[in-house]
């Protein structure tokens, strides 16, 4: 396409490399950046290897940080006897977003997929089990995805963990709150009725 | 349910085809690659937007041609049911009474049909596969739980394979964690199944008896697993030969059907009569469950149904379709049927994709 440019080719491919863009979006993203003031194109290529040189994973948690431990496992107001395990960073956000969960986390960067080639060995797995030696956890809470890989995750956990006589629980799945039965799928919606609660 | 009308333009051989057919027994005679079987598998698609005999939308379109459309007209017990396909280069457009879909999803149970082609006499005869399939295909139609439980089982049997995959001897705890799931979805499909095809063997029997009097079907589940083993023994048990052979020997995804006539598996003992026969009253047996779901009859489809029976048979057939379901069935042959069916039938001949009411 750019027979001149093999720099807008590479620009192209990179952006084509991230989640969720297609060639057409990723030819997008390229020509605005080279049509845009010179600033704008560099700030954005400056706040890219900013974030990658300042951002580590927590020796903790394995969360997303810039400082080490982060800011949730140094908290005095969190309960270091509870974990919460994820999958990604992404969900720790998430959960934080609901504001009431007061523990701490545990990101395990994946989930076990031996089709992808990941076993416990490609996740933080080991860290986890290292934290809960150390003593003073009273219960893990298994938050990973709820997909065949997800809960494969959840049960080989809940087996090395249970050995160890700590409280291990999984998330439970529902409705979403505040909408109508019917705009929930049916699959969903079977779940929650197998998984119903006595008042 | 009653198809009223039917138009097919660029479908297969058929161009400028609008097909009218009565309630209850409608025969559309011709002699070979007229365009029989199109014209049902036209309507087929436009119930199911899928084609009996290939999965490539493009053999459908006729040769030289770019797009085809298939239109429906259906009136059911409440109200009138117009679906209209158009297909063009590779993309499909499906309106249900003038409305876009925008899942194709969405269409199934718009019209109920029920259809036997000359492929699912594999069902008896053929492999524990193709019987699979049609058990994992109705099931997945009549429960929506179904298909999850499938695709999830089905996922991970493929995990829990590539663990095994080389002889490699797995963590127990990480093979247990896949094992746990198997039983979970699998018991899922184990039980959809029994209670699928404990649903249909009573009609099944009743329409095979029917048909050929005096000798007896049954249907039977045959699931890998035992009653009562829990699936995880099960799994523990096979754990070293699973390893050995590199994959999951044991579970659902090794049930089957089968079919027994008088007592003996009709698979290797039933002549091609028996095993017409067999197919014939499973999907009469299906005829009564959609009719207890969908609350009416569903409009039955038999291609070629008669070339294999006799003529006691056939005429006994007869029979049992006018239950009162709309019936659209295919035959080469043009003229003793008069006798056997008499007047209650309307008549249709189809010549090169062109089709005249008799």
């Amino acid at each position: 396409m750019f027979l001149d440019a093999p720099s807008v080719e590479r620009l192209i491919e990179a952006f084509r490399k991230l989640p969720g863009v297609g060639k057409r979006s990723a030819e997008r993203y390229a020509l605005h950046l080279l049509s845009a003031p010179e600033e704008d194109a560099l700030f954005l290529s400056e706040a890219v290897r900013t974030a990658r040189e300042r951002v580590t994973t927590c020796s903790i948690c394995c969360d997303l940080t810039e400082t080490d431990p982060c800011a949730l496992c140094t908290a005095s107001d969190r309960d270091r006897s509870t974990i919460c395990v994820v999958e990604r960073p992404a969900a720790v956000m998430a959960i934080e977003k609901g504001g009431t969960y007061r523990g701490v986390y545990h990101v395990l960067h994946g989930a076990l997929s031996p089709l992808d080639g990941i076993g416990p060995d490609e996740l933080t797995v080991g860290r986890l089990m290292k934290r809960i030696e150390a003593g003073g956890v009273s219960e893990v809470i298994v938050a990973t995805n709820a997909t065949a890989e997800g809960e494969a995750t959840a049960l080989y956990l809940s087996r090395q963990i249970g050995e160890r006589g700590i409280a291990v629980s999984r998330i439970a799945h529902g409705v979403p709150m505040g909408g109508g039965l019917e705009y929930a799928d049916d699959v969903t919606l079977s779940h929650a009725l197998q998984g119903r609660t006595r008042l | 349910m009653n198809l009223v009308e039917l138009n097919c333009d660029g479908f297969r051989s058929l161009s400028g085809l609008c097909f009218k057919p009565a309630p209850g027994v409608n025969i559309i005679r011709g002699h070979n690659a007229q365009g029989k079987t199109s014209l049902l598998e036209a309507l087929l698609f436009a119930a199911t937007s899928k084609s009996h005999r290939t999965s490539q939308e493009t053999d459908l379109v006729q040769h030289g041609a770019r797009e085809f459309h298939v239109a429906a007209r259906v009136q059911r017990s409440d109200r009138e049911v117009a679906i209209e396909v158009n297909w063009w280069q590779g993309v499909k457009r499906v309106r249900v009474n003038g409305l876009a879909l925008s899942r194709v999803s969405d269409l199934l149970g718009k019209i109920n049909v029920v259809f036997f082609s000359q492929e699912d006499v594999g069902l008896v005869r053929g492999s524990a596969a193709q019987r699979r399939r049609f058990l994992d295909m109705e099931l997945s139609q009549l429960m929506p739980g179904y298909l999850h439980a499938l695709q999830q089982y089905r996922q991970v049997v493929r995990q829990r394979n590539e663990l095994l995959r080389g002889g490699r001897r797995p963590d127990p705890d990480l093979l247990g964690a896949w094992d746990e799931q198997l039983g979970t979805h699998g018991s899922v499909l184990m039980e959809e199944r029994r209670r699928f095809v404990e649903s249909l063997a009573g009609p099944a029997q009743e329409a095979y008896g029917q048909v050929a009097q005096g000798e007896r079907l049954q249907v039977a589940y045959r699931p890998d697993l035992r009653d009562g083993v829990p699936f995880t023994e099960v799994l523990a048990a096979s754990r070293d030969s699973d390893i050995r052979q590199g994959m999951t020997t044991r579970g659902p995804h090794r049930d089957d059907l089968e079919f027994l006539v008088d007592g003996e598996p009709a698979r290797h003992f039933a002549s091609q009569g028996q095993q017409r026969t067999a197919v014939l009253a499973l999907k009469l047996a299906e005829l009564e469950l959609v009719r207890d779901r969908a609350g009416e009859y569903p409009i039955l489809m038999l291609d070629d149904v008669l070339s294999e029976l006799d003529t006691k048979r056939s005429r006994r057939l007869f029979s049992v379709v006018r239950c009162g379901a709309q019936c659209l069935m295919t035959t080469t042959d043009l003229g003793s049927q008069d006798a056997l069916f008499g007047a209650e039938c309307v008549y249709f001949l189809i010549r090169n994709g062109q089709l005249v009411r008799q």
